[in-house]
């Protein structure tokens, strides 16, 4: 049949490493990626430079507590904001503009599309999230340092595990907003569960059950990654461990995305 | 090859597609006519594994879509034409979806150049007319140099210089014994590309035979006459079992052969001035065949669930 011979095509079949490397095209081809990571690199240092500048030159019983290392991350919380946009826009994206069809013309096979695409994400917000979390870290102990305040370095008791951890926690944050993308695949709809789960669910909670409010992400992240000093040890409701956390969190966004998943192989796209 | 059997969609308790079977062979430009939101775009969607049907199934030579080793360089597709994203450049759009297929990137430049985007190809998508964003998409299809090719209403914003290149190139991908689909409901459009018809109406087949057998099948073609001897001939005409139309300076005369007419005329010493048969339009066949569709089945809503989701 003609067909056959016009079908002549290279031996074998489109395999993940095709696919990922179309993926990363996407990625990059699109000048709004930059200019996200060049604003959140901006916003995150600004944040920590202001917060450690604003402990500078207190009394000794200021310090009474203080968590350097804490300190010089908070503006990591600005990584997750970011971290959890780009994460829904990933998908979102593609629905908005119809992409998605064109993406699905070239790969079929959605599972395998799909786990293309998390293994991407999940390189590229890890790496650039553990980063960020090294520099917020050392650009908040310069400043310290700088004033008279105590300071931490990687050695210090617990701070190498809070500056990694709190890299992989946002990573993790951005996935579970990328799961968010997949079941809703509006933009609008996925970026105001995430900030709804992320800012406003803490707020929330405190007015309904005040021993559960440590299970959210934002608190986890604030109470057990990013502390090294345990703080309300002595309260009612004690923060996680770091690992109980990180494990929750893990939990959380593996049941965003696996549910993002199911539906988008079974969706119409 | 396409082949469709008994594809069936349904949307809630609309049906888009029902039980639809038809054959696109290679060689061929095939039409797929229906009204909008006869199920033509949700049967090529289909076709492409975006949308799961109900039952039923549309192979591509053989296999689903999904099932294809290399599709991009197996299945070229123009479905909507807005599927870019507004930021990325024409180059980048097809540079990232050669990647996906390995296709060598020297095809990126040789399609741009082919449906005539070269000089923009740096400018971003979204700034693009659509005229422009239809040629990308054809681009697009052709990409892979696929051996099938789906075009849903391939014409839809393009210029007449445009229009007439996208029915050459129809003509010429056919001509190289590709399989090519090309859905429209303007139907003038397809008597000039198609060879083949499908014709659906309300997600059903309603034909599928070729553009001079549809024709044809519409009920034989009148004959138009002119004639200083208009009421006679009339009468001798209406007198013979014809139906008589007076039209612009002419009849138009139904139900007998042209012959006839001419032996009438001699016996009864009219003189004829013009004397023609008239092929019925493929317009005329189609809005003939559609109609008894629409009489069947009056209860629904003209371009319901279907066209909102395809055309």
């Amino acid at each position: 049949m003609t067909t056959e011979i016009l079908l002549d095509v290279p031996r074998g079949h489109y395999r993940a490493k095709h696919v990922a490397r179309s993926e990363l095209a996407k990625i990059v081809t699109l000048r709004s990626t930059a200019i996200t990571a060049g604003l959140t690199v901006v916003a995150c240092l600004l944040v920590t430079g202001l917060v450690t500048h604003a402990a500078l030159h207190h009394d000794p019983g200021y310090y009474q507590g203080f968590d350097p290392t804490q300190e010089s991350l908070t503006g990591m919380i600005t990584v997750a904001l970011a971290g959890g946009v780009f994460g829904a826009l990933l998908i979102t994206g593609e629905y908005s503009s119809g992409t998605i069809r064109t993406t699905l013309a070239a790969a079929p096979k959605r599972l395998e599309l799909f786990a293309t695409k998390l293994g991407l994400t999940t390189v590229l917000t890890m790496a650039f999230c553990l980063v960020l979390s090294f520099l917020s870290f050392f650009l908040g102990q310069a400043i310290l340092s700088s004033g008279g305040a105590p300071t931490a370095t990687l050695a210090s008791s617990g701070a190498a595990r809070a500056v990694v951890l709190t890299g992989l926690f946002i990573g993790l944050i951005a996935l579970m907003s990328f799961g968010f993308g997949l079941i809703f695949r509006s933009t609008a709809a996925a970026i105001a569960t995430f900030a709804g789960v992320i800012f406003v669910l803490p707020l929330v909670m405190h007015g309904i059950s005040e021993s559960d409010v440590r299970f959210l992400p934002t608190n986890i992240l604030v109470n057990s990654i990013m502390s090294t000093v345990s703080q309300g040890q002595g309260g009612p409701y004690p923060p996680l461990s770091p690992h109980v956390g990180l494990t929750l969190m893990v939990l959380y966004a593996a049941v965003a995305l696996t549910a993002g998943a199911v539906l988008f192989v079974r969706r119409d796209a | 090859m396409i082949t469709a059997h008994a594809l069936t969609k349904r949307y809630g308790d609309a049906t888009a597609v029902d039980d639809l079977t038809f054959e696109v062979p290679p060689g061929e430009v095939t039409g797929f006519l229906g009204p909008n939101g006869s199920g033509k775009s949700t049967t090529m969607r289909m076709i492409m594994g975006l949308d799961l049907p109900d039952s039923g199934s549309a192979l591509i030579g053989g296999k689903r879509y999904c099932e294809l080793d290399w599709p991009l360089r197996q299945v070229g597709a123009l479905l909507d034409a807005k599927a870019f994203h507004p930021a990325r450049t024409a180059r980048n759009h097809l540079r990232w979806l050669s990647l996906a297929n390995d296709i060598p990137s020297g095809r990126v430049d040789e399609v741009l150049d082919q449906v005539g985007l070269t000089s923009v190809a740096g400018r971003r998508v979204g700034k693009f007319s659509l005229g422009m964003t239809q040629r990308l998409g054809i681009a697009a299809a052709l990409l892979g140099d696929p051996g099938v090719l789906l075009f849903d209403e391939p014409v839809n914003g393009l210029d007449p210089e445009g229009i007439r290149w996208v029915r050459n190139f129809l003509r010429d991908l056919a001509g190289e014994g590709r399989t090519v689909l090309v859905s429209s409901h303007l139907i003038s459009e397809m008597s000039l590309t198609a060879d083949r018809l499908v014709v659906i109406g309300r997600g059903r087949l309603i034909a599928e035979t070729s553009v001079a057998d549809f024709v044809a099948r519409s009920g034989g073609g009148a004959v138009r006459l002119v004639t200083p001897d208009e009421e006679r001939f009339t009468a001798v005409l209406t007198a013979a079992g014809a139906t008589v139309v007076p039209d612009d300076g002419a009849l138009t005369v139904g139900g007998l052969v042209s012959p006839r007419i001419g032996d009438l005329a001699a016996r009864d010493g009219l003189r004829i001035y013009e004397l023609t048969p008239v092929t019925a339009s493929l317009e005329d066949a189609f809005m003939e065949l559609t109609q008894d569709d629409v009489e069947f089945r009056p209860s629904t809503m003209p371009g319901d669930v279907s066209a909102e989701r395809g055309a």
